[in-house]
């Protein structure tokens, strides 16, 4: 009889028995970040050490790590292990400042593409399935991240990457894909460009979809679903924690289990910082229990989730994460790049010719995300040239910073709306939550 | 110089921005003598001759617009189309290119308002040229 689980031990396991799992790799993850310069004095000081472990609660007396701290740490600072046995490193597209760098050892990768895989079987697809990816493949985990896993899986893969519509289509129609993985958005665009050539997506050999690395709906899934006549599962994943593979949605749909025998899962007050009752919402607060280059401790996502109560029908008893409903900060993710308003800020503060208010609006248009810039001018002119050219500069110059480019749009004073207190800065309509 | 002033005010695409103007300056009853905007997708340019360019300003600019007063030609001349012609034939003839141009009438005559790229040489060109110069009308 063929499994409903890529590893049904681990899958199913009690929930008594899969926390000792916890705390046994907990303990051994300790023991590897004693060798961290950024870890091993902190653990001093806390007095925490591999044999102090007890219990699942004694996650509670370690530090946390912040996006900051990959920051000030670039870009070996946190490594548990010295570098002759890492194996690759992955960076992430944030950009405000150094960009974070995640290392890896031959062993990471294989638990992660192992988790990954574990993942692409849990929605159903098999060694005979033929996966196309849609990521780009290089610095950003979606490429590689799913290259090896849908190996592992035994699957046929297409290292398609991303870009080229045509080539995708071109490519789905000649080998017969069975599955794809991409950003929602560009599901939408993939389905846009089917139909341009007279296909219609429902007819393709596509029948499952990973989609994730951008917030969506529920409704946003099911036109998705619609389009292509395929199913839709959301996946999670971050490059801090390895990249693809961190939690996904069974085939019930509602909630992506995410793999605890490799992470221990929190769910926190953003602001207190102690836990949330079970099912309410909170920051996802993650520790690497799996890596050994450089395994995080109490990792600040700054996504905000719950967990969905109870059992699941599907027999994992790995927990559930609700849909995304939002970032404890103010990261937006636009066409799939992530995006911090300070950025712009910072851009829009370099020329004199602005003052200092200024409103960022997202919005869906024709199913593609649109970022509209709005920009106060300090000063009047009698001379539209100027304003076109300081329009163009202004988008240019953003567009090298964020890297998707923005509608800018020049106003007077006034225009935009004060708000008291904190000004308002980004007017986000996407109804994504 | 025999130039004018004339008060450029920007103008972003925004329902009720152009009536707050006008309605600002019919309060302290100051005349608009000639206005010009042209059609832009985003935003505009007002440009307005009015009879207290000073007092316009800082009205405007006291309700948050953005204002900024300039230099132009105000060329006077018959209110015909050849009299019209002859200036333009006079300042491009003389080297002279205009950056954009609105007119009115006045006492049977034709104001033409110029924007020339280069304000001085267009002024020189001009009067060398025996056209009849506008300095202000306060």
């Amino acid at each position: 009889m063929v499994s409903k689980f890529w590893n049904a031990e681990i899958e199913t396991m009690p929930r008594k028995k899969l926390e000792q799992l916890q705390i046994e790799r907990l303990k051994k993850t300790v023991e590897i970040a004693m060798g961290s310069p950024f870890y091993a004095p902190k653990f001093k000081e806390l007095s925490i050490t591999p044999d102090s472990i007890k219990s699942i609660e004694d996650i509670r007396r370690f530090p946390f790590t912040t996006k900051n701290d990959l920051r000030s740490t670039y870009p070996f600072g946190i490594a548990s292990i010295s570098l002759d046995r890492v194996v690759r490193l992955h960076s992430s597209s944030g950009t405000t400042g150094n960009p974070t760098v995640i290392l890896h050892t031959q062993r990471d990768l294989n638990e992660w593409a192992d988790a990954m895989a574990r993942s692409m079987y849990c929605i159903g697809l098999r060694n005979t399935d033929i996966i196309q990816n849609t990521s780009g493949y290089g610095m950003f985990t979606g490429g590689l991240g799913i290259q090896y896993a849908a190996e592992r899986l035994g699957a046929l893969t297409v290292p398609a990457g991303a870009g080229n519509s045509k080539r995708h289509v071109k490519f789905i129609t000649d080998f017969g894909t069975t599955a794809l993985h991409c950003i929602p958005s560009y599901a939408n665009r993939l389905a846009a460009a089917f139909l341009e050539e007279g296909i219609d997506p429902r007819d393709t050999t596509v029948r499952t979809l990973i989609i994730g690395a951008e917030p969506h709906s529920e409704a946003q899934r099911k036109r998705i679903e619609e389009l292509w006549g395929a199913k839709a599962y959301n996946n999670f994943g971050m490059s801090e924690m390895c990249g693809p593979g961190v939690a996904i949605e069974c085939r019930e749909q509602n909630g992506m289990h995410i793999w605890e025998d490799n992470y221990i899962v929190e769910i926190l007050d953003p602001d207190t910082l102690q836990p949330v009752p079970e099912g309410e919402q909170g920051e996802l607060v993650l520790t690497t229990l799996n890596r050994e280059a450089m395994p995080l401790f109490r990792y600040r996502t700054r996504d905000l989730t719950s967990i969905v109560p109870g059992d699941c029908p599907c027999g994992r008893t790995h927990k559930r994460l609700a849909r995304f409903q939002g970032r404890s900060d103010d990261m937006m993710i636009v066409k799939g790049v992530n995006i911090y308003p300070i950025q712009i800020e910072k851009i829009l503060m370099q020329f004199p010719q602005l003052a200092s208010d200024y409103l960022i609006t997202i919005e869906t248009i024709d199913d593609n995300d649109e970022m509209t810039v709005e920009a106060e001018l300090a000063q009047a002119t009698d001379d539209y040239g100027l304003l076109r050219n300081l329009s163009k500069e202004i988008t240019y110059r953003l567009k090298s910073e964020i890297l998707i480019t923005p509608i800018v749009k020049l106003v007077g004073k006034g225009v935009i709306p004060q708000s008291e207190g904190k000004a308002k800065r980004v007017n986000d309509l996407r109804k994504n939550f | 110089m025999k130039t004018i002033k004339q008060i450029s005010i920007f103008l972003e695409n925004q329902r009720g921005k152009l009536s707050d103007i006008l309605t600002a300056l019919k309060d302290e009853n100051i005349e608009i003598q000639a206005a010009s905007v042209a059609d832009t997708i985003d935003y505009g340019i007002l440009r307005l001759i009015t009879s207290n360019q000073m007092k316009a300003s800082e009205l405007l600019s006291a309700k948050g617009h953005l204002v900024i007063i300039n230099e132009v030609l105000a060329i006077e001349v018959e209110s015909d189309t050849a009299a019209f012609a002859n200036a333009i034939d006079v300042l491009t003839s003389g080297g002279c290119t205009i950056n954009y141009l609105y007119t009115f009438h006045k006492a049977g005559k034709l104001v033409l308002i110029i924007r020339p790229s280069n304000l001085e040489k267009a002024e020189k060109v001009a009067l060398s040229n025996g056209l009849n110069l506008i300095r202000g009308w306060e």
